[in-house]
């Protein structure tokens, strides 16, 4: 379970006892997806770097199944981000940004890179393992990070408006490999304006309002 | 299932690992290094100099005049090359397609890296006694004298290196301007003085005054060109006296008063520069795109096609004839390159120094940068700053001062022969390390946010971090500084002078012993060979880096 327990952020220094700009409180089981949305300015891209580790809180925990992450730089905390783009490094091909999220010093064994290009293959990737990022899709990127995301020991998926602008076709790809995580144990949280989205992917739904989690 | 046997294998981000520390103990180290070196080689001549006195500066006519006419060459040079500098490149934006625009942006980028014996090479075929414009001038005036030596030929030399210089950077403030507000200006309707004072002053004026303080410390420094065209005590600078100082009359107290001197107005117009916000990129080049668009300026119109003819002309007329002159000239005397028996020592020796200097100065400038990164990351601005500031002491440090102080500190340990060309090599990396330092900021420091997130999120550290995500970036700028560096060194001629030896001499010494002993044809083809070299260089370091590395799977 991830617990945020009023998670909160200044974004400007601000005496003690005051209120804070932002303080997030909830709960996300494994396997569960959690849909926030909300307007410019309400805190989205806040919460979500305060739960991969950009931010640091000035006040509250943040807790997986109850082991504090709190303090847990964003590479130990085992949540993988997608955001609507620059998800991918664009001056290596494919096969290594997936290759990354495997072994982060690239050491890949030849059975780690034969299963690579079957993965990439089982997302409709197959043969396009050394196009570089710009050489594909805006759909097919996003499917490259979600299936790095796939291969690492991901507890928590943050989505940022991840298929925005993409097509049905591609849209409903990318649902598939994100349920795939949530059958895994993987926790979802998907911040998007696409009812749709949330419709296809979200058991439960959260609004921001003013910094602040709310019922819809 | 492909996915399964994939999990099988996933890494666990889960280890804590320590953030790596190696950019800040690199960045230390060669902190250490520069300012150890650089303050402990002033430290030395001090010591060894007891009983400087201040006063002498004003109080003895020879130091008092070598004061005066340093300050006075600086200032008109600087003038001058400004002064000039702001139609140039204000005609440059305005004409953004003309036969010839590129071959004159290659040449003012040229004018910033071409050794200064071979410019001086040039200028005197061109503008000595016997040179191309000898004739006009003496139909002009009526004088034989010419004017190429003393202070007209100074400021001549200087304003060849800096207008360029300055120009290209003044070039590169305009072009920055947003795209937009071209399209505003155009949409508008705007001429000539209503652009001048919308657009081009506002982003001219807030250079100037760090341009200026940067031409000037240059020219102030200079030493080949006075030393060459100087002609005599009246027009000696600084510079020169110091030389003299330590290589004719070893008097290490007045190098060291000398040296002091120049440290102390040099580091003042650097405060002062800093004060407006930071030295200028010395690296000509590294601006944003220049505004796309096929309008035509409404500024461009009428009298603005002929003052622009003017400046640009002028410009070429400045640049060019000296370096088509060393070419000529060269060709001429390649004939006689079979009897040159001292050429390819000469070259062979300047290129391994270079080589040397070249990868030293690119080591300390990724250290002193990655050092200064992880400190800005952490919130440490100051001591980010005082990292990065290190490595522009040379700047303000006369290099002589630089060579003579670690000669004095190594002394007792230094021999002769290559350990005097090892103190040259480190005085040339030194020397190297600002403008190696400018060229790789940017790709160093310029990992986007988004890609660092991502790299910290995988956990991507230390060694892999940055062959993978810096090294991409980082190639072709290392290429260029790498190409930078090597060019300083190769064509130096400062601390050569003090340490190295006749019998074997660097081109550039060759070079000198050839116009000393009037062998004008054998220069020729020397400095022909000195200037194929440099471009040979950038042209093979920058086709080693040209294409992007694929990586392919297996």
């Amino acid at each position: 379970m991830l617990d945020a327990n009023n998670l909160s952020f200044h974004y400007t220094r601000c005496d003690p006892g005051e209120t804070p700009d932002f303080a997030f409180s909830f709960r996300l089981a494994p396997g569960e997806c959690l849909a926030v949305s909300g307007p410019s300015g309400a805190g989205k891209s806040t919460l979500l770097n305060l739960l991969a580790g950009f931010l640091s809180p000035s006040g509250g925990r943040l807790t997986w199944l109850g082991e504090d992450l709190t303090d847990q730089p964003p590479w130990a905390r085992g949540m993988t981000t997608v955001f609507q783009d620059h998800n991918l490094f664009e001056h290596l091909p494919v096969w290594i940004n997936v290759g990354l999220g495997l072994s982060p010093d690239l050491r890949l064994s030849d059975d780690q890179r034969s299963d690579i290009l079957d993965g990439l293959a089982e997302v409709g990737l197959g043969g396009l393992h050394d196009r570089l990022p710009g050489e594909l899709s805006g759909g097919q990127q996003q499917r490259v990070a979600l299936l790095r995301s796939l291969v690492r020991e991901t507890r928590v998926l943050l989505l940022d408006e991840p298929f925005s602008g993409l097509d049905r076709g591609n849209r409903e790809a990318l649902w598939g490999l994100v349920r795939r995580q949530q059958a895994a144990g993987v926790a979802v949280l998907l911040v998007s304006h696409d009812p749709e989205d949330v419709e296809a992917l979200a058991q439960r739904r959260l609004r921001l309002v003013e910094g602040r989690l709310v019922s819809p | 299932m492909a996915s399964e046997a994939l999990t099988a294998g996933k890494a666990s981000p889960h280890g804590r690992r320590r953030l790596t520390q190696l950019p800040l103990w690199a960045g230390l180290t060669a902190l250490a290094a520069l300012v150890g070196l650089g303050l402990g080689s002033l430290g030395a001549l001090l010591v060894q100099a007891p009983g400087i006195s201040m006063a002498s500066l004003w109080q003895e006519p020879y130091l008092a005049g070598v004061l005066r006419f340093s300050l006075w060459q600086a200032s008109l040079s600087t003038l001058v090359s400004l002064g000039l500098a702001i139609p140039v490149a204000v005609a440059l934006a305005r004409r953004r397609r003309f036969a010839g625009r590129r071959l004159l942006l290659r040449a003012m980028e040229l004018s910033l890296v071409v050794p200064s014996l071979i410019a001086l090479f040039g200028l005197v075929a061109v503008h000595g006694r016997q040179g191309w414009a000898a004739p006009l001038w003496e139909a002009l005036t009526g004088s034989q004298e010419g004017y190429l030596y003393g202070l007209s030929g100074i400021v001549l030399a200087h304003v060849f290196y800096n207008l360029p210089l300055a120009a290209r950077l003044l070039l590169q403030e305009l072009e920055r301007a947003p795209a937009a507000h071209w399209r505003l200006a155009a949409q508008l309707g705007l001429k000539r003085r209503g652009i001048w004072r919308t657009l081009e002053w506002p982003a001219l004026k807030r250079l100037l005054p760090r341009l200026a303080a940067l031409v000037f410390t240059l020219c102030f420094t200079s030493f080949a060109i006075v030393m060459t065209l100087g002609g005599g005590p009246a027009s000696t600078t600084l510079e020169v006296a110091l030389y003299q100082a330590l290589k004719f009359d070893n008097d290490l107290a007045l190098a060291a008063l000398l040296a002091l001197t120049q440290l102390t107005i040099c580091l003042g117009l650097w405060g002062l520069a800093l004060s407006q916000g930071g030295a200028p990129s010395l690296a000509v080049g590294d601006g944003s795109a220049p505004l796309g668009g096929r309008w035509q300026r409404r500024d461009a119109l009428g009298i603005s096609r002929l003052t622009d003819t003017f400046w640009l002309l002028g410009l070429a007329l400045l640049l060019l004839p000296p370096l088509v002159a060393v070419v000529v000239a060269g060709l001429g005397g390649l004939a006689d390159l079979a009897h040159q028996a001292s050429l390819w020592p000469a070259l062979w020796r300047s290129l391994v120094m270079a080589a040397g200097a070249g990868g030293l100065a690119l080591t300390l400038g990724i250290a002193l940068i990655a050092g200064h990164g992880w400190l800005a990351a952490r919130g440490k601005r100051l001591a980010a700053g005082l990292m990065e500031g290190s490595g522009q002491l040379i700047l303000v440090l006369p290099a002589l001062v630089l060579g003579t102080g670690l000669f004095l500190l190594l002394r007792p340990r230094l021999g002769g022969g290559w350990q005097g060309y090892g103190l040259v090599v480190l005085v040339n990396g030194f020397m190297a390390l600002p403008f190696v330092m400018q060229v790789l900021r940017g790709a160093l420091l310029g990992l986007p946010m988004a890609q660092r997130r991502l790299a910290d999120q995988l956990d991507i550290q230390g060694v892999t971090r940055f062959r993978w995500l810096l090294w991409p970036r980082l190639r072709r700028p290392a290429a260029l500084a790498m190409a930078y560096a090597m060019t300083l060194s190769l064509g130096d001629f400062s601390v050569i002078a003090l340490f190295g030896s006749p019998s074997a001499p660097t081109l550039p010494m060759l070079l000198y012993q050839q116009l000393g002993s009037y062998r004008w044809q054998t220069a020729a083809a020397t400095a022909l060979i000195l200037l194929a070299t440099v471009a040979a260089l950038f042209v093979l370091l920058g086709w080693l880096t040209r294409r992007l590395p694929r990586y392919p799977l297996r």
